[in-house]
């Protein structure tokens, strides 16, 4: 009996909570921030940022969700948008969104953000060229970007000795290695698609084409033509299921080498969950890396609070703390302004494998849009049916 | 005695009365029905004949482009076979062998269930084949990825007991784990409906073979699978179906290309929007299943004459 007794105060509670009577000291606000990207974007957002934003914001509480790796996710949170654009929704429930690069440019041109880097105080402290232009498309006060990041070769010492220094000798390699070098193809998570990418920038003429424009349709053949040999190198690989796949199955032994997010690689050794002595190597001419973008849809709910969380999370404190130090990325904002809240030793650790000399040789920008629409649209005609 | 004028009014009342009661019963009994059934029905309207139209329409669909205005047209499905047409043929091949392997090793359980001869045997592996039954297909994935992989725990096991060396371990995360991870979890559904067929039968005509002389293999394959092999179809062809849905094996397990249409059907929209190329693949896999469910149609109709059972 006494027991029932409970469970009905328990009960009724638990519908005053739901029903939302006010308690003293419970939030009021919530700030919706949108990512997309692997899980450690969103481990970003719920462990580093949230608790120092409501910190400083009492009654705020911030709720992050993810919507899924690749290009994939920032088309999910375009959509979300555009249905409620379409709907005439008055107030967006998306306060923050973190998007790639084509999904940047994408939201741009449907009109679905708001210009707010005038009212961010360290969108001054972006001088790099991928806050203006997002592969041909101008994103210019739109966007601030939350880091840079670079796709790079991982290998393992134990068993690669010598490792490729270019996509031709990673061919020769993969010939004489059968089934040791894995990617994820363009399925599972862009660093198989910058992998695919730097193949036809390496194997083509069209390298700077590719990354500056004009585009030309007529470039279909050439393409095409590039990713013929990637059906042939794909006989002698093996295929790995997604960007984090690559790492478990080098862990594992189960290859030797594979296209990792430079970021993703640091944080599994520095979580003891991939084998420390793999290494990392930038492949000639060049393997792709890109930033991604915090944007505020136009209609935010809380407009001017987002702001003030970007500003938080683009403020050279943070970058420092919570960008290179914990999830060694390369910084959103210029990296003078980030270098100087850091020891020495930090960050060279962003440096160990890749020299930033290797970063202005061989880091290359995604392919323009148009360009990256026909290399996707071509590898799944010509090298994956 | 009453004139035949009023006999007929008489009637002709008595008829409409009899519309009456007819009606108010009819109402009372098929108008309740009605009331009942209309949440289900609207359910399925809205939930599942409306989706599917809009599907069907978006398959033949072609929006506007440039000055091109928009219309209809088999544009969607000429890029569906022209970015997967392998993965088309990749996807009835796998899945119909899956079907085929799944359907020998369920005959060969039930079998060994219905005929088996050492009572602990049986009982064991009556409690044995339910399991997979009750997991999910993607715990299903990922028990076999850790399972399969080239350093998984059966080459782990291999090599511990020292039946392979390290190096010559593969791993069979591809088509055959897909396979694998099907014919694993659609064996128990497939058993349990033939079992109890098997388990139904006159035990008559076996004891009759056995009598005369018939070996365990003969009397399975010659007196008791033919009479359960109508059970045993509408399992295999619901199993087809099942597969052809599933998501979460392929992309798990099978990363490379080839791959089933229902992970090309996700990458179209979620990384591209393209409804039109995902609407063409799906009607695609609806003629496939549709096809295997005409032929057991047919097939059945042949055999009992309009009755397809």
């Amino acid at each position: 009996m006494k027991a029932q007794t409970t469970l009905l105060a328990a009960a009724a509670l638990a519908t005053a909570l739901a029903t939302g009577a006010p308690t003293p000291g419970y939030a009021e606000t919530v700030l919706n921030v949108v990512t997309a990207g692997d899980q450690n974007m969103v481990d970003y957002v719920n462990d580093f940022l949230a608790p120092r934003f409501e910190m400083a914001n009492p009654g705020v509480k911030v709720r992050a969700a993810g919507t899924g790796p690749g290009d994939g996710g920032s088309q999910k949170i375009l959509e979300k948008l555009e249905a409620q654009q379409k709907a005439g929704t008055a107030a967006w429930d998306t306060d923050v969104a973190v998007v790639h690069q084509v999904g940047a440019g994408k939201l741009v041109e449907a009109r679905l953000l708001a210009k707010y880097r005038d009212q961010v105080a360290s969108g001054k402290l972006v001088t790099r060229s991928t806050a203006e232009n997002a592969l041909g498309t101008d994103v210019g006060g739109y966007v601030l970007p939350m880091f840079h990041s670079q796709i790079a070769l991982a290998y393992n010492p134990d068993l690669v000795k010598n490792p490729p220094k270019s996509y031709a000798e990673l061919v020769e390699w993969a010939k004489a290695n059968p089934r040791q070098f894995g990617y994820n193809g363009i399925k599972g998570g862009m660093s198989g698609v910058g992998f695919v990418m730097g193949w036809v920038a390496a194997n083509s003429d069209l390298g700077a084409k590719l990354e500056k424009g004009p585009y030309d349709p007529a470039d279909k053949a050439k393409i095409e033509q590039a990713l013929g040999s990637l059906k042939a190198f794909n006989q002698t690989i093996t295929f790995t299921p997604g960007n984090a796949g690559t790492l478990d199955m080098l862990n594992r032994g189960e290859i030797a080498a594979g296209p990792v997010w430079v970021d993703m690689f640091y944080t599994w050794q520095a979580d003891g969950r991939l084998n420390p002595s793999v290494k990392l190597a930038l492949l000639a001419p060049g393997l792709p890396g890109q930033p991604m973008y915090y944007v505020v849809p136009a209609k935010a709910a809380n407009a001017a609070l987002a702001a003030k969380f970007i500003d938080m999370a683009t403020s050279p404190e943070v970058q420092a703390e919570g960008i290179v130090k914990r999830f060694n990325w390369y910084p959103g904002i210029d990296a003078q302004h980030v270098q100087a809240k850091l020891d020495p030793a930090t960050w060279n650790k962003l440096f160990t494998d890749v020299t930033p000399e290797d970063l202005a040789s061989k880091g290359k920008p995604f392919p323009l849009g148009p360009y990256f629409k026909d290399i996707m649209e071509s590898y799944e005609r010509v090298v994956a049916n | 005695m009453s004139s035949p004028t009023e006999a007929t009014a008489g009637t002709a009342e008595a008829s409409a009365s009899a519309v009456r009661v007819f009606a108010a019963t009819a109402w009372r009994e098929h108008g309740l029905a009605a009331l009942l059934l209309a949440p289900a029905l609207l359910c399925v309207l809205l939930f599942f004949v409306y989706p599917l139209g809009h599907a069907v329409v978006g398959a033949f669909a072609i929006p506007a482009a440039g000055d091109a205005p928009p219309g209809w047209g088999l544009g969607h499905f000429a890029r569906a076979f022209d970015l997967y047409g392998t993965d088309i043929v990749f996807t009835g091949v796998l899945v119909s062998s899956s079907v085929l392997l799944t359907g020998v090793l369920a005959v060969v359980i039930a079998g060994y269930l219905t005929l088996g001869e050492t009572p602990w045997a049986v009982a064991t592996l009556r409690w044995l084949y339910r399991w997979p039954l009750f997991i999910p297909f993607i715990v299903a994935a990922q028990m076999m990825r850790s399972f399969l992989a080239k350093n998984g725990l059966m080459n782990n096991t291999l090599v511990g007991l020292g039946v392979l060396e390290p190096i010559q371990t593969i791993g069979f995360l591809d088509w055959r784990g897909v396979v694998a991870t099907f014919v694993w979890k659609q064996l128990p559904f497939v058993t349990l409906l033939v079992a109890g067929a098997m388990a139904a039968l006159d035990r008559s005509t076996v004891e009759a073979a056995r009598n005369l002389g018939a070996g365990r293999l003969r009397i399975l394959l010659e007196i008791v699978l033919p009479q359960v092999k109508r059970t045993l179809a509408v399992a295999l062809v619901l199993s087809f179906v099942t597969m052809m849905s599933v998501l979460s094996v392929p992309v798990m397990i099978n990363a490379g290309s080839p791959t089933l249409i229902t992970v090309d059907m996700a990458y179209r929209i979620n990384a591209h929007g393209d409804y039109g190329v995902a609407n063409a693949l799906g009607i695609i896999s609806y003629l496939m299943t549709g096809l295997v469910a005409w032929i057991y149609l047919k097939h059945g109709i042949r055999q009992h004459g309009g009755d397809p059972r």
